[in-house]
């Protein structure tokens, strides 16, 4: 299996004349997961309803398995969803909807009805099969919903949001689940979400969309570690953005400074002139004593969090302040207290300024 | 699955549905449009289709509704004779060329008017039956009241009755305009509007339909309904308490008229129907089905419960001038602005 | 996937050459004895000098060749073709001769009769062959339904509602000759007597049109609070009067016209129970108060403060109870509640509810003939000046096109309004919590409001249930069968059991074609509601326009534009049961619209996108998962189909013929010679009858099963909106 399992070439949808989508292009490799990230009203849903095919696409053209899909409507294409809502269909029992695809394709009865009760004994669901979904709980209406879409073994399977009507516990719990039986399927899925953990956790690309454009597309590590972009770095983790100045390139590292420290980061194409620093908290350790390039400051803010300490340090001669993660739950800081903070260059980026 | 089995029915239901519509029965042999009440319209083809063995098929409406369906079906009729109802629609029909001119036999056997009638309408129709106009009075209330029971024209302008008067509307009812014309007949027309205004304070209401002042005199709701005789003794007939009054001033009438229809699909005998309803015994008919108007046939004596006619004073209805459009207009015109904007 | 064009293909080719391709009165008579005027179409252009029949081959030949090399525009073609040379041809050439006058320079003209099941059948498949090429072509992403649902349902809106509104309308600017004469419009249009001012200043009465308007007004904000008070009291208190609300809401909708306003003239008129009884104990002078706009305006609310209840049993049960929950965490009491955040909620509702108030108040023709005195409106008017002395049609299309105006305008308004206003609260889930209590104040308003109405209602009814069983009502008290007899007798004759009753024949025919018209009015409205809701096309908008139009216009003028449009060939269906079943079709199907609109709103539309997703053509989602969810709409759309079909009497009135008496044609005869005990016992049984048929309806189509998270799907018996 080389070729693609879906492909986008330049797709828009416009509404009048407001653009949801604006000429996005990917792929996406058979049996991976891929997860189109970002904020509310990004065009990620939209982009995974032009895939599904519930929208005509305004301009472009959209694959599927290498056939051009673009005009075929949604009953056509080889892709089955799993809707935010799940609608499962009320007046049908677990078993009428599993089958309900396998029906529509023209199947008999009795063999839908088998390989639908497989389906269902895989998510964990036989002995429901006679239920209607207003008799489940939310968590196996999920399931009901991934059964009914997996029975037809489409190419590409998509999500809408399935966790964001689950419980915080039970939505890593399904997460993991969805993940595993993507993998012990092999099963090409597309995957929308606005939670970025979630997204890292499950996805084997994302996808990062905003504003109906594509603002980065790479591997979970790829967005964390190398945010092409401000709202990317932000977007992605918590992270603290700082203007700085970049005052020496050579071939491949930038150094810029930072309060009296200078650092030395990959370069990323970066010209002279200002760039914004994309610092991850657990980038930043406090100097309990260290020596070394120290940046001098003070604790602001003071939050308990269990596991660990979050501080917010104000630096002495620069803007803004830093968010910090710390270990030391047994000697906290208190606000006021002077502190310095050490800067781990490994997991510091340097992103172009907006 | 259940939920199939909605659409399954919904498909059995339009299936049958259109099985039934295809199997609709053939057409019958003639269509009379008629315009008298139900039971004599009814009676009037039940009789003929046993004498004749013609199928008839009849479709009553007041006779503005004929007149209408005539009009909008003049490309492609779809009945074959027009019997009964009040002549003037059948003068305006006669007018526009809806109906279809035609000489019967029968006609020098009919009293002058009914003949006239067809004189002037060129003999697109014919007088069958004629009516008088006149009022009544409801007989519980006139006690309740304690007022003198009206016997002329004139009465009806008392201040005692002031409110209990109802007339139908001469823009809407023919009934009302015959009272319109007979009253300029009887008076001429200066001194008629005066009366007309005078009657105005009395009148509680101008009725849509001509029938109406009859019906509502029956319930109670009016003391006085200007009306035909007829029609008032038809209210009577069903019990109500009705007495009809036949104006001392002499008072003019309508004539129910019969009409054969220009492109009728069934000419032959829709004509059959013609002469047969002009005959004695067709027209003898009436009574039994509760209608007291004067017959047409000279042959054939009034009915007893018809106002006697020795009683009522006729006057010289004049049918060609009353029918013509620009005099229908011009006293319209003067009831509307000199008499019904006035307030009561 | 080439089945359905071969399938359509066949049939036009059958259409052709094995139907008889003209209409004759007796069709199947003359088929079997092989008469040559029933011969199919290639028959009559071989033998029958029809040669202008012989491009109709184009169309089959055209497609033929498109389905064979997957050409679908040629698909289109020759269904375009097809339609518009039987269009053409049958216009051009009529019963008696040419159609058009300036055809005449081709010579003498043949002449045909009119168009039959071959043509039907013919027309029928070139429509589907289009809808077929376009759906290939992409259209509608190849939905071969979703093409044909909207290229049919826009055909038959087009033919049976467009076509007679314009053929009637048309006439508003001619005269009596037929000839187009702009001047006379306008003078009709200014007359005085549809906008006169003579009431405001001294005695005189204002125009028709004004009287409409305020009539309507009067009405449609007098049942909306009257219907908001019910469902407040039904909805939102702990009163058990559920079941009860929703027999009296039935009722009006049953009720055959005329009655209640004959009802009220009983009770209320000069010599009515109430009055007499006033007048002998208390003194109370009698009057005549009821005829005019109190008596309109009491009667119409009687019978529409029903509708108005539904819709806002609705909206009140829609509005989330959390909201309500999160006003008084915030300290708002329950009138506070009530005032600033429930009353927004349900502001929409409340449009709808005085829109249709307004609507049917201005169309309702039937309480103002009944009780309308001096105070003339427009429906009556238009009535009269087509079967009044007068017969001016003319006047009657200026008159239906005020009228026209102002629903339309009433309508148009509620949409702008209601744009960007329509705050559903029904999300589907998370909807747990209580509505708080109504505040003291407006629960006794309300209460205040409702007992009274409804003691009028179920006295009203007593006298229409009860009236045809004694001898003269108020008069002569004393119990009779006789008008029951009269009217239902079943007698034993030479040949067995007969039906010898006066009303049988008129009261059986009513109900085979009330249950005829029933399926394809739902079926049509619903149909018609999904495409609204659903589907994307262009015209969509002028497309829910033409359905609203039958709606807004008064029976009369229907049936007027019925006779005009259907009389003479290629279509002639005048004197026809078909003819009778349309105009209810086409009058109705607005309520299965509105009902279907209702449901479909609170669909979410993922149900249906995962049935496509799944796989499923939209016929088949349409059936196994829009139909079974909505199915109370569907229930709600074939009652109201079947008893707005028995009770219809203005459009009608033209329609009927001997073989098709209707019973409301039957029971306004009857009234118009006195014979009020007749009408209302006819009537009686009538409602009995619908009460019963509703009730098998019901037990037919099944109710609803729908688990605790129904997806909002519980409470759409509402279906008038």
């Amino acid at each position: 299996m080389n070729r693609l399992a879906v492909e986008f070439q330049g797709v828009s949808k416009l509404y009048g004349q407001a653009a949801a989508v604006d000429d996005v292009s990917f792929t996406i490799e058979p049996g991976t997961l891929v997860t189109l990230l970002g904020p509310s009203g990004c065009g990620k849903t939209t982009t995974l309803r032009l895939l599904a095919g519930l929208e005509p696409a305004s301009r472009g053209r959209i694959l599927i398995g290498g056939r051009d899909v673009t005009a075929l409507s949604a009953a056509e294409r080889n892709v089955s969803m799993v809707f935010q809502s799940y609608a499962l269909f009320p007046h049908m029992n677990v078993r009428e909807n599993a089958c309900y695809g396998l029906r529509a394709g023209g199947m008999r009865r009795a063999e839908a009805e088998a390989v639908a009760r497989e389906k269902l004994r895989q998510v964990g669901l036989a002995g429901f099969e006679e239920r209607l979904p207003g008799q489940l709980s939310g968590g196996q209406q999920q399931r009901v919903a991934v059964a009914r879409a997996i029975v037809l073994e489409p190419e590409v399977l998509l999500f809408d949001e399935p966790l964001s009507n689950l419980d915080a516990k039970l939505r890593r719990h399904v997460r993991d689940e969805i993940r595993a039986l993507q993998q012990t399927l092999k099963l090409t899925v597309v995957y929308v979400t606005h939670d970025q953990q979630e997204a890292l956790a499950v996805s084997d690309r994302v996808i990062v969309m905003n504003a109906g454009r594509i603002a980065q597309d790479g591997s979970p590590r790829e967005l964390y570690e190398q945010p092409v972009s401000r709202f990317v770095a932000d977007f992605i983790g918590d992270a603290n953005l700082m203007p700085v100045t970049v005052c020496g390139i050579d071939d491949a590292t930038a150094s810029v400074s930072l309060g009296g420290v200078t650092l030395s980061l990959p370069r990323r194409g970066l010209a002279d002139g200002t760039a914004e620093l994309a610092v991850r908290p657990q980038a930043l350790r406090l100097a309990h004593g260290t020596t070394g390039p120290v940046l001098p400051g003070h604790i602001r803010k003071v939050c308990y969090l269990g596991s660990h300490m979050e501080y917010e340090v104000v630096l002495d001669g620069i803007a803004g302040a830093f968010f910090i993660s710390d270990p030391d739950v047994v000697r906290p800081l208190v606000e006021g207290d002077a502190a310095g903070i050490l800067v781990d260059a490994a997991a510091v980026a340097l992103v172009p300024p907006e | 699955m259940i939920q199939t089995s909605t659409s399954i029915r919904l498909l059995a239901v339009a299936a049958v549905g259109a099985a039934w519509l295809a199997a609709t029965p053939a057409r019958a042999q003639i269509v009379v449009y008629c315009g008298v009440d139900e039971d004599w319209c009814r009676g009037m083809v039940t009789e003929f289709t046993k004498e004749t063995g013609i199928r008839t098929d009849m479709t009553r409406m007041s006779n503005g509704e004929i007149y209408a369906k005539l009009r909008a079906e003049k490309d492609n009729p779809r009945g074959d004779i027009w019997w009964g109802g009040t002549g003037d629609p059948h003068l305006q029909a006669a007018d526009d060329g809806l109906t279809e001119p035609y000489v019967s036999p029968m006609l020098p056997k009919l009293r002058d008017w009914a003949q006239k009638y067809a004189e002037v309408s060129k003999n697109r129709t014919v007088g069958v039956y004629l009516g008088a106009l006149g009022f009544g009075y409801n007989t519980e209330e006139l006690a309740r009241m304690k007022v003198a029971a009206p016997a002329c024209w004139t009465d009806l302008i008392k201040p005692e009755y002031h409110g209990e008067v109802q007339m139908a509307d001469p823009n809407s009812s023919g009934t009302a305009w015959t009272v319109l014309a007979t009253l300029v007949q009887l008076w001429g027309e200066d001194q008629a509007f005066d009366y007309l205004k005078k009657l105005h304070h009395n009148i509680n209401e101008y009725t849509k339909a001509g029938a109406a002042p009859a019906l509502a005199m029956g319930r109670g709701e009016t003391l006085i309904g200007i009306a035909f005789q007829h029609d008032v003794i038809a209210v009577a007939k069903t019990g109500k308490p009705v007495q009809v009054v036949s104006p001392c001033e002499g008072t003019g009438y309508e004539i129910g008229a019969m009409s054969l229809i220009k492109g009728a699909h069934h000419m032959v005998e829709a004509k059959k129907f013609y002469e047969w309803a002009l005959t004695p015994a067709a027209q003898a008919l009436a009574p039994h089905f509760g209608s007291f108007q004067l017959p047409s046939n000279a042959s054939l004596a009034p009915p007893p419960e018809s106002p006697d006619l020795s009683k009522i004073k006729l006057i010289n209805y004049d049918s060609a001038k009353f029918g013509s459009v620009a005099v229908r207009d011009h006293m319209l015109k003067r009831f509307n602005d000199e008499v019904k904007s006035l307030p009561r | 996937m080439k089945r359905p064009e071969r399938l359509w293909l066949a049939l036009a080719a059958a259409a052709l050459v094995v139907l008889p391709w003209y209409g004759l009165e007796d069709t199947v008579d003359a088929v079997l004895a092989l008469r040559p005027e029933a011969m199919p179409a290639l028959g009559q252009a071989a033998f029958g000098g029809c040669f202008w029949l012989l491009p109709l081959l184009l169309a089959p030949a055209l497609a033929g060749w498109g389905v064979a090399r997957g050409r679908p525009r040629l698909l289109v073609a020759g269904g375009v073709i097809g339609i518009a040379w039987l269009a053409l041809e049958g216009l051009a050439i009529i019963h008696r001769g040419w159609g058009w006058d300036f055809l005449s320079v081709l010579g003498p003209a043949p002449t045909q009769p009119a168009l039959g099941w071959g043509a039907l059948l013919f027309a029928l498949s070139c429509a589907m062959l289009v809808a077929i090429g376009l759906a290939r072509l992409g259209r509608c992403r190849g939905d071969v339904f979703v093409v044909a649902a909207i290229l049919l349902t826009g055909l038959s809106i087009l033919l049976f509602i467009g076509l007679p509104l314009l053929s009637v309308l048309a006439s508003a600017v001619r005269d009596d000759a037929g000839h187009t004469d702009v001047s006379q419009f306008l003078h009709k249009l200014t007359d005085g007597s549809i906008w006169g001012f003579g009431c405001l200043h001294g005695g005189g009465a204002c125009g028709s049109a004004w009287n409409s308007l305020a009539m309507a007004l009067l009405v449609g904000v007098t049942s909306t609070a009257l219907g908001l008070a019910f469902a407040l009291v039904a909805v939102r208190t702990r009163v058990r009067m559920k079941s009860l609300l929703g027999l009296l809401s039935i009722l009006p909708v049953i009720t055959p016209p005329f009655v209640i306003g004959l009802a009220l003239i009983i009770l209320f008129g000069h010599a009515g129970m109430a009055t007499v009884f006033l007048a002998d104990h208390f003194d109370i002078p009698r009057s005549r108060w009821i005829y005019g706009l109190p008596g309109i305006a009491i009667a119409q609310t009687l019978a529409f403060t029903p509708i108005a209840y539904l819709v806002m049993a609705g909206v009140l049960q829609a509005v989330s109870p959390s909201m309500e929950e999160a006003a008084q965490t915030l300290r708002a009491g329950p009138w506070r509640t009530f005032r600033t955040v429930t009353w927004p909620l349900i502001r929409p509702g409340i449009a709808n509810a005085f829109l249709i108030g307004f609507i049917e108040s201005m169309a309702d023709f039937g309480n103002p003939l009944m009780l309308g005195g001096n105070y003339t409106v427009l429906s009556t008017d238009i009535f009269f000046a087509v079967v009044g002395a007068t017969h001016d049609q003319g006047r009657a299309a200026v008159l239906a096109i005020v009228l026209l105006v102002f629903t339309l305008s009433a309508f148009m308004a509620q949409r702008l309004w209601q744009e960007g206003r329509s705050f559903t609260s029904v999300s589907g889930k998370g909807d747990a919590g209580l509505h708080p209590p109504l505040p003291g104040g407006l629960k006794a308003l309300c209460a205040a409001a409702v007992l009274p109405w409804i003691v009028l209602t179920v006295v009203v009814y007593g006298i229409i249930l009860g009236g045809g069983f004694v001898v003269d009502f108020g008069r002569d008290n004393s119990l009779t069968l006789k008008y029951f007899l009269t009217a239902f007798s079943i007698e034993h004759g030479v040949g067995g059991w007969f039906l010898s009753g006066s009303a049988w024949s008129s009261f059986i025919t009513t109900l085979e074609l009330a249950l005829v018209a029933m399926p394809f009015t739902a079926g049509l409205g619903l149909l018609t509601a999904w495409l609204l809701a659903r589907q994307d096309f262009a015209g969509k908008g002028l497309f829910e326009f033409g359905t609203m139009m039958s709606f807004a216009i008064p029976g009369t003028v229907i049936g007027i534009a019925y006779i005009l449009a259907f009389n003479v060939p290629p279509l002639e269906l005048t004197g026809t049961g078909i003819i009778l079943v349309l105009a209810f079709v086409f009058r109705n199907m607005p309520v299965g619209i509105r009902a279907g609109l209702a449901s479909l709103s609170q669909l979410d539309r993922s149900l249906d996108e995962a049935s496509l997703t799944l796989g499923a053509r939209s016929f088949r989602t349409v059936r196994l998962v829009v139909l079974p969810i909505i199915r109370p709409a569907v229930i709600t759309a074939m009652v109201y189909a079947f008893v707005r079909a028995v009770t219809a009497v203005s459009a009608v009135i033209f329609l009927t013929t001997a073989q098709y008496q209707l019973a409301t044609v039957y029971i306004v005869g009857r009234a118009d010679v006195g014979e009020d005990g007749m009408a209302l016992v006819y009537s009686a049984a009538l409602i009995v009858v619908m009460v019963a048929a509703l009730g098998i309806i019901v037990l037919l189509v099944g109710r609803q099963r729908i688990g605790r998270r129904g997806l909002a799907a519980g409470n759409m018996g509402v279906g008038v909106a």
